[in-house]
């Protein structure tokens, strides 16, 4: 289980706050180390059977999966405990977040009067509706919500969370997903330094520095339709002497020019847009291309085979992650093609970290994906 | 200069501290056939977590009160009560016991407390008249 690093806008729990955080933890890991688990087996063991004896033949999709797995009294449990498990872990963040919040606004503050990078908010921009439907991954106020002026706390609260929510799959600072991906960059397109580099969905900017600190000659951005979170990203990237420049931009149409970019990359987020977002994304993420450069997006596991399918879908139903329930069904690949690249241009590559079982909370199997376009 | 910046710091209007919402936005699934039972497997699960946290908080103060030689962890398990002490600690669990398990006793007296009505019709019924 990997430990927290902390930097100097990352809330410092109280002694009981961090017990409960350590609890959550601990809950996680259990549930899905020892109860998921079970989930399998009363599938094999007695829901498909059931099934099977009535109809003659199997569940013959995810969603036929749900409509007899949601009847299953074990099923029922795990996920009941499941659900609770993610709210306790933002409660006890958000009340720790909360105690120290006008602290975590004059530190911002603070590690913004002399920059290596820079914050540019636009409070005109209207946040989408698929952040404003409902509170993604049911963290309170989701990424955009602002409860005092220059608002930090949906950041702090995100960086502290996500850390919980993976027990610690994410690294010490939340930063193996950039990792990963700036690894993948360099072995799939060796030799390349790119100059500029777009972060698209950046949040926190936790993945975002990862490229600044892979290629120190590039000019590094990071987008976001949320304030809170950009202020925040800004100052933990100051807080870590990480020059990146951060802007409040949806990523379906920015103000950046045709060809400004190498690079433009992406860490879990497509999954939380929508049908019409994701294609407008992708043809931006063209659009700011220059010839010959790279689309990388780092996407979430969505299973294999119905049972799989069905057990990733949790989140789609349970935590707010409701485009990533369509995300199954979608061919990133074709999206990418109706989005002007030519055939032959994009791929869907996996990559499988090393993980424990409680780090695992859906599936044993898992694998990032990785959509990388040329164009 | 320290004096003068708490002057100034005192002199500052005091607004109210911001507060977070607790509750995400959006619809919350109900997973067992009784809505209840998804509210008392939270509350349990929340007690479990109020639990570890005061085991951790004993962890604390036995640990800083060995470092300080005050006392051993085995100072704690080999430690027996008084005879005066235990019956405080029997009378503090039985009170313990009687607030986590209201709702089991409260069932019980609706059906066999004296004076209690047989029904709520009962009730309205007294009220009405």
């Amino acid at each position: 289980m990997g430990r927290f690093t902390p930097h100097s806008m990352v809330p410092q729990p109280s002694h009981d706050e961090a017990a409960m955080q350590d609890f959550v933890k601990s809950l996680r890991a259990h549930l899905a180390s020892k109860v998921m688990p079970g989930a399998y087996a009363v599938y094999h063991s007695r829901v498909e059977p059931a099934f099977r004896a009535r109809h003659g033949r199997p569940p013959q999709d995810q969603h036929e999966v749900r409509r007899v797995m949601e009847g299953d009294p074990y099923y029922q449990f795990w996920s009941a405990m499941q659900r609770r498990s993610q709210e306790m872990m933002w409660e006890t963040v958000v009340e720790s977040t909360e105690r120290q919040l006008p602290q975590l606004v004059d530190r911002a503050r603070k590690l913004g009067r002399k920059p290596k990078g820079s914050l540019r908010l636009d409070p005109g921009l209207q946040v989408p509706r698929y952040h404003t439907a409902a509170d993604i991954h049911l963290q309170p106020g989701g990424y955009h919500g602002e409860f005092t002026a220059d608002d930090v706390a949906a950041g702090a609260v995100y960086d502290v969370g996500v850390h919980l929510y993976l027990n610690g799959a994410l690294g010490p600072q939340n930063n193996a997903m950039g990792q990963l991906l700036t690894q993948y960059f360099r072995e799939r397109f060796p030799g390349r330094a790119p100059a500029a580099i777009l972060d698209v969905g950046c949040a926190i900017g936790n993945s975002t520095l990862e490229w600044a600190l892979a290629f120190p000659k590039a000019k590094v951005h990071g987008i976001d339709v949320a304030a809170p979170v950009l202020r925040y990203a800004h100052a933990r990237a100051e807080a870590l002497r990480t020059a990146a420049h951060f802007s409040q931009q949806n990523a379906e149409r920015t103000d950046f020019a045709d060809a400004s970019f190498d690079l433009v990359v992406s860490h879990i987020v497509l999954h939380e847009t929508s049908r019409s977002a994701l294609t407008n994304i992708l043809r931006e993420c063209r659009r700011l291309l220059r010839p010959g450069g790279v689309m990388l997006h780092l996407e979430i596991p969505r299973g294999s085979e119905p049972l799989e399918k069905f057990m990733y879908n949790w989140e789609t139903y349970n935590n707010n992650e409701t485009f990533a329930g369509f995300m199954t069904d979608i061919d990133l690949v074709a999206e990418s093609r109706k989005a002007g690249f030519a055939d032959g241009q994009a791929s869907l590559d996996s990559y499988a970290p090393r993980m424990t079982s409680a780090q695992k909370n859906y599936s044993d199997a898992f694998a990032w994906k990785i959509l990388v376009a040329e164009k | 200069m320290a004096r003068a910046r708490r002057k100034k710091a005192a002199a500052r209007p005091v607004t109210a501290p911001p507060r977070l919402p607790r509750v995400a936005k959006g619809r919350k699934p109900q997973y067992f056939a009784d809505p209840a039972v998804d509210k008392l497997l939270s509350i349990t699960l929340t007690l479990a977590g109020e639990l570890a946290v005061t085991r951790d908080r004993l962890d604390a103060l036995e640990r800083l009160l060995e470092h300080r030689r005050i006392l051993s962890p085995q100072d704690v398990d080999a430690f027996e009560p008084s005879a005066a002490a235990a019956k405080q600690r029997d009378a503090r669990r039985a009170a313990y016991l009687d607030r986590i398990l209201r709702v089991v006793q409260a069932e019980l007296e609706e059906m066999t407390g004296a004076g209690m009505p047989r029904s709520a019709e009962d009730v309205i019924a007294a009220v009405a008249e």
